[in-house]
């Protein structure tokens, strides 16, 4: 007997849409697939995926695909889309939505740097009250070449490091590189504020 | 006339040169700026894509003291730190029961209503007074940039009213004809994105979209770009020598701040304005056009 090529679960795909729905604020049901998104997204020809389409796939229930595609991970958070919507859907807070989402559902990202960047800044902002780049890009740093030890990947921190580099030194000799340490004392009730979203936040699995 | 200041971690680490010729073109327009006491992390774009929750309650803390400050306008010059706040304000506004829960951790509380506004919304009233165009002593003849935008003065991922056109701004235009720049370029990739951080962790996205913005801007003859955001200005400046390299670009194109412009236009230095730190020359052309 073949497999049907397709199998559609009304409740499964309405429960993930909805749940994309509630938390982005996005009521992407509205969608008419006029495609006026595509045509203004800049990393649509890269990402392959636009967003259109991801709205399409999340529409259809495709939880897997939606959480993890290059257009998740890459989109620039620009709000091209989103401004040129008829329907106000803004698929630049889908996509941030998605990359939580995709977090507490512990699956690894399609773009780990990605990842490791916008953790590690908010991380360093709770931690001081400010973001220092220096430490900041040290712990991002950090959690690359990890991540490339992990996958035994040591052409990566190679290039990693003269990427840096390139971009690093011409910063430094036009004294654009801060040395200072910045706090803020505000650091208490900014993580009091985190601790409470951790208990508002649904719980992982 | 004081106005609250918001200068958020960039303007105090790697494009401090932004808040120091901030405060001196202000000051010449007889505005001074008044720090935010105790401000902290607006947690940028990053918060957005990590914490719904901390991307309203970060800048929630820095609107709270600056509800509590004399002041009834707060600027801030990083259009990054700008979108976040003003975003923060107005879901605050809908959503009182978040404002609750945000207040009950804040020392200082997000209570009554403070103008969020960026350098070009404090610079406008000073171009229809004529006070701007009287302080102009050297007009930048000569000087032809593309007014650069970017994303995050004109979208919002939420409805917020925009105080320019989404599609087409012309709040630096505006700027520029004070500054004797009459007829200002018209291009096409004004409002696109830079790639933002993307320049650190996903490179050739960044760098292709950057090769896009510099080719329009090289073709319609600009000889120079000028922007607000310090994300935009980084990227364009730090990066250009590289993506150049690889799309085959060989002009390379000074990336001034809209305050720098104000400021030698008012006859100061491009050292006394840092004009000097950046990575692609930018002192030259104002050498060449006798501006400096």
């Amino acid at each position: 007997m073949s497999e049907p090529a397709f199998v559609y679960e009304p409740q499964a795909s309405r429960s993930f849409a909805q749940e994309v729905k509630d938390r982005s604020g996005q009521n992407l049901f509205a969608c008419y697939q006029c495609r006026r998104c595509a045509a203004g997204c800049p990393v649509g020809d890269e990402t392959g995926v636009t967003p259109d389409r991801l709205i399409r796939m999340i529409l259809l229930g495709e939880r897997d695909t939606a959480l993890n595609n290059n257009l998740v991970w890459q989109c620039v958070s620009c709000y091209t889309c989103g401004a040129r919507c008829p329907n106000d859907i803004q698929t630049a807070r889908i996509n941030e939505t998605l990359k939580q989402m995709a977090k507490e559902k512990g699956k690894e990202p399609l773009h780990p740097k990605v990842a490791n960047f916008h953790a590690s800044f908010v991380e360093s902002a709770i931690r001081w009250g400010k973001v220092n780049e220096f430490e900041f890009m040290g712990f991002y740093e950090l959690r690359n070449t990890l991540d490339n030890v992990k996958k035994g990947d040591f052409k990566d921190i190679i290039n990693e490091v003269l990427s840096q580099m390139k971009f690093g030194l011409p910063m430094l000799t036009k004294k654009r590189v801060h040395f200072g340490f910045m706090t803020s004392k505000g650091r208490k009730e900014l993580k009091a504020l985190k601790k409470k979203s951790k208990q508002k936040a649904p719980a992982k699995g | 006339m004081e106005i609250a200041y918001y200068p958020g971690c960039t303007l105090k680490s790697s494009s401090n040169l932004l808040e120091v010729q901030s405060i001196k073109v202000l000051a010449e327009l007889d505005i001074q700026l008044k720090e935010l006491e105790d401000w902290s992390c607006c947690g940028a774009t990053s918060a957005g894509k990590t914490d719904d929750f901390m991307s309203i309650a970060m800048p929630a803390r820095n609107l709270g003291i600056a509800c509590n400050s004399p002041q009834s306008e707060l600027v801030i010059p990083c259009s990054a730190c700008y979108s976040r706040t003003l975003v923060s304000q107005k879901r605050l506004e809908k959503d009182p029961a978040l404002k609750d829960e945000i207040n009950a951790e804040l020392d200082k509380k997000v209570d009554g209503d403070v103008k969020v506004s960026t350098i070009l919304e404090v610079l406008m009233p000073k171009v229809e007074s004529g006070e701007l165009a009287e302080k102009v002593k050297k007009p930048l003849k000569g000087l032809d940039p593309a007014c650069y935008y970017g994303c995050m003065l004109t979208r919002f991922p939420l409805d917020v009213p925009v105080p320019d056109n989404v599609e087409n701004p012309q709040g630096m235009e505006t700027v520029l004809k004070e500054l004797g720049i009459l007829k200002p370029l018209d291009w096409s990739y004004k409002t696109d994105c830079c790639g933002a951080s993307a320049a650190m962790n996903d490179q050739q996205t960044a760098f292709t979209l950057m090769s896009r913005i510099m080719r329009d801007a090289v073709d319609r003859g600009a000889n120079c770009f000028v922007t607000t955001c310090p994300m935009c200005q980084m990227n364009l400046d730090a990066y250009q020598d590289l993506f150049c390299k690889q799309s085959g670009i060989c002009e390379r194109l000074p990336v001034y701040f809209i305050t720098e412009l104000v400021g030698v236009a008012m006859g100061m230095s491009p050292q006394e304005l840092q004009i000097d730190r950046h990575i692609v020359d930018a002192v030259s052309l104002l050498k060449e056009l006798k501006l400096a």
